[in-house]
């Protein structure tokens, strides 16, 4: 009898000390779960003014790195194009930017191509008007057709649009015959713009235009 | 006359009492402008050294509830942070580096090799026949061979080097169930709490971040922006 009172009380302990840790540690992770830690101790007080003097020379450098005039940022998630001037956007264009695609080649040199359209900055290297597009190896090996070895034979009309702007390793800003597939990931990397975004883009920047793609 | 002074007397303590008061919270306002400035200096400095070239970084802006991708002090992209979990106390001095992106189902590349039996996909960019006009179409029509924002996972985490875990995800996307809430629950305010005492040590007690968006293309736009070694600051 008492033996077994005994082990009801040990039992009853062990609950007992099982809900206080249990509830103790719910306490404290609720708390630390929800409080963002305040790490960065503050400055003294004699050290205010020249602490406020430096904050706001960073803030005038950081000023001095943003874009000067126009300037291109493309979306490659979103398949979007805005035509920027300081924080006000003068154009918005629905576009299609790489579609992410592998092509290898089959045979001898496997050789391989990501169509990924490049992130990071790049600058209007030319425009061309009425672009005729040099298809490279990768355009014929992606139709299964035997590549030409004269130049002749890569030039094709049309295709680009009515104008180019060149940012670089071939890949260009162009204009498209499949405007049903603005909006998607389907080109090879360029970035493809519809006719009267293009026409308006094409106008206002010039050579030089920063261009930022993410 | 003694009613008076008495009144006098409760008076002029209710008056101190105000007055103290107002200092005092003269002082803790001063107290928190000093903080703010302190996090403002070290949270500019930190951006300038990553503004100065030309690669994009993201800002973890925890307290002001946005992440941003940037470059040179310009912002990008800014997602809206709906709820938040964090548990830890990470070292966030200066920048920290994406070191992996880790998710269940990972978005994989579709490969074509032409003239085999496995590479016949449909190749979006197929031109239409000479003369043939081009009928402006939703883009739900097509189902496009091609890596989209829309193949990117809507839940996955981000281990930095300073030793942060992320979870990343859409409150659409959450699992109701009444298990599924329990094991959270248990994950977030048992096990990780008692961790440091009965877990296996200081492995466990990684500091973890755990952010919430409201919509699932949020996650998935992060996912696709956030590449490895992407560099930025947490706030």
């Amino acid at each position: 009898m008492v033996i077994k009172r005994l082990l009801l009380a040990a039992a009853a302990l062990a609950a007992l000390g099982f809900l206080a840790v249990f509830g103790a540690s719910y306490f404290i992770g609720l708390k630390a779960a929800s409080a963002w830690p305040v790490r960065i101790p503050p400055i003294a007080e004699k050290d205010v003014a020249k602490v406020e003097k430096n904050v706001q020379q960073i803030e005038k450098r950081l000023a001095g790195m943003l874009p000067k005039g126009l300037y291109i940022v493309i979306d490659t998630a979103a398949n979007r194009l805005y035509l920027k001037n300081g924080e006000q956007v003068l154009r918005e264009a629905v576009v299609s930017c790489g579609s992410g695609v592998v092509l290898e080649e089959p045979g001898g040199k496997k050789r391989s191509w990501v169509f990924d359209t490049p992130r990071g900055e790049f600058s209007v290297k030319n425009k061309i008007t009425n672009p005729y597009w040099v298809k490279p190896d990768w355009a014929f090996i992606e139709e299964g057709e035997k590549i030409p070895r004269g130049m002749e034979d890569r030039i094709e009309a049309g295709t680009l649009g009515d104008y180019a702007l060149g940012f670089g390793q071939g890949f260009f800003i162009h204009g498209t015959l499949y405007t049903r597939l603005l909006g998607r990931n389907v080109t090879h990397g360029c970035v493809r713009v519809g006719d009267e975004d293009l026409k308006f883009v094409f106008k206002s920047v010039s050579v030089g235009t920063k261009i930022y793609i993410y | 006359m003694s009613r008076k002074k008495a009144a006098g007397a409760v008076l002029a303590a209710v008056v101190a009492g105000f007055g103290l008061s107002s200092l005092a919270a003269a002082g803790r306002v001063a107290e928190v402008d000093r903080s703010a400035l302190a996090r403002k200096q070290e949270a500019l400095t930190a951006e300038y050294g990553l503004a100065k070239d030309a690669n994009f970084y993201f800002v973890f802006d925890v307290e002001g509830r946005k992440i941003e991708l940037r470059v040179k002090g310009m912002v990008l992209r800014s997602w809206h942070i709906a709820g938040m979990r964090f548990w830890g106390r990470p070292d966030f001095a200066g920048t920290v580096a994406l070191a992996r992106k880790t998710t269940l189902k990972a978005p994989e590349r579709i490969i074509i090799k032409p003239g085999q039996e496995e590479s016949l996909v449909k190749v979006p960019a197929a031109k239409p026949a000479a003369g043939q006009a081009v009928t402006p179409a939703t883009s739900a029509d097509y189902d496009l061979e091609a890596l989209e924002l829309r193949d990117m996972p809507g839940k996955f985490s981000l281990d930095f080097d300073n030793g942060l875990h992320v979870t990343i995800r859409a409150r659409s996307g959450e699992a109701p169930g009444l298990a599924a809430r329990l094991k959270d629950a248990w994950r977030w305010y048992v096990a990780m709490p008692l961790s440091p005492v009965v877990g296996k040590g200081r492995a466990k007690t990684r500091p973890e971040l755990e952010l919430v968006f409201e919509d699932e293309k949020d996650p998935q736009a992060i996912y696709w922006h956030f590449f490895d070694g992407i560099k930025g600051i947490i706030l």
